[in-house]
């Protein structure tokens, strides 16, 4: 049997099941939604260079449509059986479209790769900065749809004067069960400060930040190009609480941790800048394969270094952001590390 | 009558320990009654000759001879535990009329009465005053028998006298158990064999000496009885050594706490000799560990109650132990002795936090931001302040501003109610004081305590309405707020929907509700019923298993400074599993610190009272 069940049709299942193809065996992409590309699809520019989301997503797509991958859509993965050499999955059949696989269907296949990726985190868990409660307070994802929409406003629809974005919601708060850091999240309220002062030169923009972690190629620099060119303060404090003001603003009370003083500041716009969840499928598919999951709840690699793609469960592999917080390269590197991991795998067993 | 000598050897152990005893109790209370502070002590003078007295005679009978409130625990418990109490007293008592009705007014040294049966070997045992003496103590020593099989049969299988887990014991304390356990099988081998060597003895010393006459060497009998003796003795002697040392000083501390308790006394913000009577009342009898939720869900088993007045007893308290507690109060709810434990856990972390830091929190007295002025009021030139009176007073508290949907839910209500309300965290209201007081920092919440009394008496409100069932305790214990009603927003509520100034809508969605008590708010203040009377005016309500009196604690208790991130999910996991096994839709509670915790613990929506209420308000109005 040359199939091979990729679990998740965003940049890293899409990116293994191409290299899976061009390595002569048969990938099956199951995807939940109705449309492959994962998130990628509301990212508005892609850090640090900018790059439109829907380039690499187009190039993504295209490369699946010539190498004529099967896609299941409005599917979903009901649990994984592992069965020595030949691992399965159970589907059932998420929107009732006309798909040819009916609920509880067997899917039998040579191997498996989950990129099942992230769930962004609900913000208003955070009820202290009143997403969902007052008009003016989004998250960076709906910051990137608005871009895609093509403008940035107020609820009333009117440009803001003063934003300040909010680093680590739903990152490093033990309060949210969340002790992880989604590490892009920083990059990305960075991208997004620069592309409001684009929007609206006159106005304030402000990130409380707790620390600035620039991993990334290019990352430091457009911190530092942020600071001086697109004039974006950063305070080191985390904001405790908003609170709406009587003429419709937010106040946001901080502690500015550098000068060691309690802070107040009313603004136009309050941004979240929302972490990365583990995928509330991971803990299914660890418990019907038997394979372990991390302590934050994402799916554990078998070995950090020279198994990152391994589950550890023979015939299972792993990539993109079901293991972790990673960057879209990130994810796309680990899409094509995981297709030649299965590859091996079943040169292996041939032998 | 031959002549009684009332002595032999083998009385020796018994007379050190008996000596020993009563010097260190004796030493020991009067103590701890000359440090009492001075209004302690008037409070004893009041009391003495009061009704309180005789209300601390019947509570001492029920509680140190019946014990009633184990009897509720679990009847076997409470059997067990009334078996060694009732009937080793009544085994004195009777033991000294039996004393009394044989021998008549002459004096008989205390070895007389305890070794009885030894001594009077030449007396005609036949009935006195129409009583067998020696039935009625045969009855008696085998009823404590009886007690001591259980006791036995609990340090195997504890659950069955409904007790999962039991108290670890110190070295005095297994001193002093072993040597309790002798003391009575050996008071039967003793006294069966002076009854089988001269023919006397009750239905079971008579008929158990019967039976080792028979079957021993008539030597051997003798030297068995003396070793018997002996053994009694000394059992007796090492007990009472180690019995102020131990857990079992609550045997006789008990009767005094309760007396001190019905004069008034109390256990206070700061240590005091009071409290050393409820210290050494604790019998570590584990009834407190299984409600432990830190034990049960946290894994932490060094804090509880037991342990912890353990440690303070022996001087070894550390302030992880002091510190990591929820003070939930479901332990001390169940406390058969009915220590005030959480007073002491907090006079103890007063004196375990070390010096203040003076001048703190002065920074408060620049906060009233009243837009009021001082001016001159009428002809008669009063010097007041211009604000409105009357006024209802909300305040948040620091939870509710970290829960905008509450606060905004409130202004609704507000709104709907035409009430014209003064909001006191937008006026310069500072910290209810609570979460310093919990800390151990009673001088500093005394300060935030002093200014917010200030601030509401400046602005004249005669209502203070509060979402925050941590702040409602506060205010309702520590601050002095004469003229100024405090209310619950449930309380509050209930009053609106009474006097008809709002109305709800019953829901028909089908949702379930299940209601939280918060610890504060239940079994801190007594209010359990204003929240499910709004609740069953809109919808279905159902209560887990462990509900009101017994609710469970969220894990997130401000009380507790010790316990990491890690182990209040866990409490707040195992509380919601409990509440998803109701089959609720939805989780209500009253205290915004609850709701977060409750939020993180459980995938059910949870929501607060004021959020309900808001959302089955109808507008009709």
């Amino acid at each position: 049997m040359k199939r091979v069940i990729v679990i998740g049709g965003g940049p890293a299942g899409m990116q293994a099941a191409v290299a899976l193809k061009a390595a002569g065996l048969e990938p099956v992409i199951v995807e939940r939604s109705d449309a492959l590309g994962g998130k990628l699809r509301d990212w508005h520019n892609l850090f640090p260079s900018a790059t439109p989301a829907r380039e690499v997503l187009d190039g993504l797509r295209k490369a699946v449509e010539m190498a004529r991958v099967e896609v299941l859509l409005h599917t979903e993965v009901e649990g994984l059986t592992p069965d020595g050499s030949k691992p399965s999955v159970e589907v059932a059949l998420a929107g009732g479209h006309a798909v040819q696989l009916s609920g509880g269907r067997k899917l039998e296949a040579a191997a498996v790769v989950v990129a099942s990726g992230f769930d962004v985190f609900d913000a208003s868990l955070k009820e202290e900065y009143g997403y969902r409660i007052y008009d003016n307070v989004f998250t960076t994802v709906d910051v990137e749809r608005m871009l895609n929409e093509g403008g940035v406003a107020l609820a009333d629809g009117s440009a803001p004067r003063r934003v300040a974005f909010v680093h680590c919601v739903g990152s490093r708060d033990e309060k949210v069960n969340q002790k992880h850091c989604s590490k892009v999240c920083c990059v990305t309220a960075v991208k997004q400060a620069m592309e409001m002062r684009a929007l609206f030169p006159e106005a304030d923009i402000y990130n409380f930040y707790m620390d600035i972690r620039m991993f990334g190629p290019g990352y430091e620099e457009l911190y530092q190009r942020a600071q001086q060119e697109s004039r974006v303060n950063f305070i080191r404090g985390r904001v405790s609480e908003a609170s709406p003001t009587i003429d419709g603003r937010i106040q946001i009370k901080a502690e500015d941790t550098l000068v060691g003083r309690p802070m107040k500041m009313s603004v136009d716009m309050l941004v979240l800048a929302v972490g990365m969840k583990a995928g509330s499928s991971c803990e299914k598919f660890a418990r019907t394969a038997d394979a372990a999951l991390s302590p934050n709840g994402f799916l554990a690699p078998a070995d950090l270094f020279s198994g990152c793609v391994a589950s550890g469960v023979p015939g299972v592999f792993y990539a993109g952001a079901a293991t972790a917080p990673k960057t879209i390269g990130e994810s796309l590197a680990e899409g094509s590390m995981a297709a030649c991991w299965v590859v091996e795998y079943l040169d292996t067993l041939a032998k | 009558m031959a002549e009684m000598t009332f002595y032999s050897g083998f009385v020796i152990p018994f007379i050190v320990g008996t000596s020993v005893l009563f010097a260190v109790i004796l030493y020991k209370y009067m103590r701890w009654m000359v440090r009492l502070p001075r209004e302690d002590k008037r409070l004893v003078r009041r009391g003495v000759f009061s009704r309180a007295t005789a209300e601390a005679i019947w509570e001492s009978v029920a509680e140190c001879l019946l014990h009633r409130r184990i009897w509720k625990v679990n009847p076997l418990l409470g059997y067990m535990h009334t078996a060694f109490a009732l009937g080793w007293f009544l085994l004195i008592v009777v033991g000294w009329a039996e004393t009394a009705a044989y021998l008549g007014g002459r004096l008989v040294p205390l070895q007389g009465h305890i070794f009885f049966k030894y001594f009077t070997t030449s007396l005609d045992h036949a009935p006195r005053w129409g009583v067998d003496f020696e039935a009625v103590m045969d009855l008696l020593l085998l009823y404590v028998l009886s007690g001591l099989a259980l006791a036995l049969f609990k340090r195997i299988r504890s659950r069955a006298l409904g007790m999962r887990r039991t108290t670890r014991l110190t070295f005095g304390d297994r001193v002093a158990l072993t040597s309790l356990w002798f003391v009575f099988p050996m008071r039967l081998l003793a006294e069966s064999a002076t009854s089988g060597i001269y023919g006397s003895g009750g239905f079971l010393t008579g008929s158990l000496g019967g039976a080792l006459v028979s079957t021993m060497p008539a030597a051997s009998m003798a030297s068995f009885e003396t070793a018997a003796w002996w053994g009694y003795s000394v059992a007796l002697g090492v007990f009472f050594v180690s019995m102020p040392f131990s857990r079992y000083m609550h045997i006789f501390t008990e009767v005094p706490l309760i007396f001190l308790r019905r004069w008034g006394l109390r256990s206070g913000e700061t240590e005091k000799s009071f409290d050393h009577f409820q210290i050494e009342a604790c019998s570590r009898c584990g009834v407190c560990i299984d409600p432990c939720q830190m034990q049960r869900d946290a894994g932490v088993t060094n804090v509880q109650a037991a342990y912890f007045i353990r440690d303070r007893r022996y001087g070894k308290l550390t302030r992880e132990v002091a510190d990591n507690c929820l003070m939930c109060g479901r332990c001390e709810g169940r406390c058969p002795v009915g220590i005030g434990v959480n007073a002491l856990r907090l006079n103890s972390r007063h004196s375990l936090n070390g010096t203040p830091a003076d001048g703190r929190y002065d920074y408060v007295k620049g906060l009233d931001t009243s837009t009021g002025s001082r001016v001159f009021e009428g002809a008669g030139c009063e010097i007041g302040y211009s604000m409105k009176q009357g006024r209802v007073g909300f305040y948040a508290g620091c939870m509710t501003l970290l829960s905008p949907r509450i606060l905004k839910a409130m202004e609704v209500i507000f709104a709907a109610a035409g009430e014209d309300v003064w909001w006191a965290d937008r006026n310069g209201g500072v910290c209810c004081g609570r979460p310093l007081k919990l800390s151990g920092d009673v001088e500093a919440a005394r300060d935030m305590m002093r200014f917010n009394e200030g601030l509401f008496r400046r602005h004249g409100i005669t209502v203070l309405v509060t979402s925050c069932p941590i702040c409602l305790r506060v205010f309702r214990e520590d601050y002095a707020l004469e003229g100024i009603e405090v209310l619950h927003h449930s309380e509050y509520f209930e009053r609106l929907l009474s006097e008809g100034r709002i109305a709800l809508s019953a829901s028909d969605d089908g949702g379930l509700l299940a209601y939280h008590d918060p610890c504060e708010l239940g079994r801190g203040c007594g209010i359990y019923n204003a929240p499910r009377n709004l609740l069953h005016a809109v919808a279905d309500l159902v209560e887990p298993t462990e509900t009101r009196e017994n609710a469970l604690c969220c894990g997130s208790s401000i009380a507790n400074i010790h316990l990491p991130g890690a182990g209040q999910l866990a409490i707040g996991r195992a509380v919601g599993s409990a509440f998803e096994a109701t089959g609720a839709t939805e989780i209500v509670t009253a205290c915004p610190l609850c709701k977060k915790a409750l939020t993180r613990g459980t995938d059910l929506p949870v929501s607060d009272l004021a959020e309900v209420v808001e959302r089955h308000l109808k507008v009709a109005r």
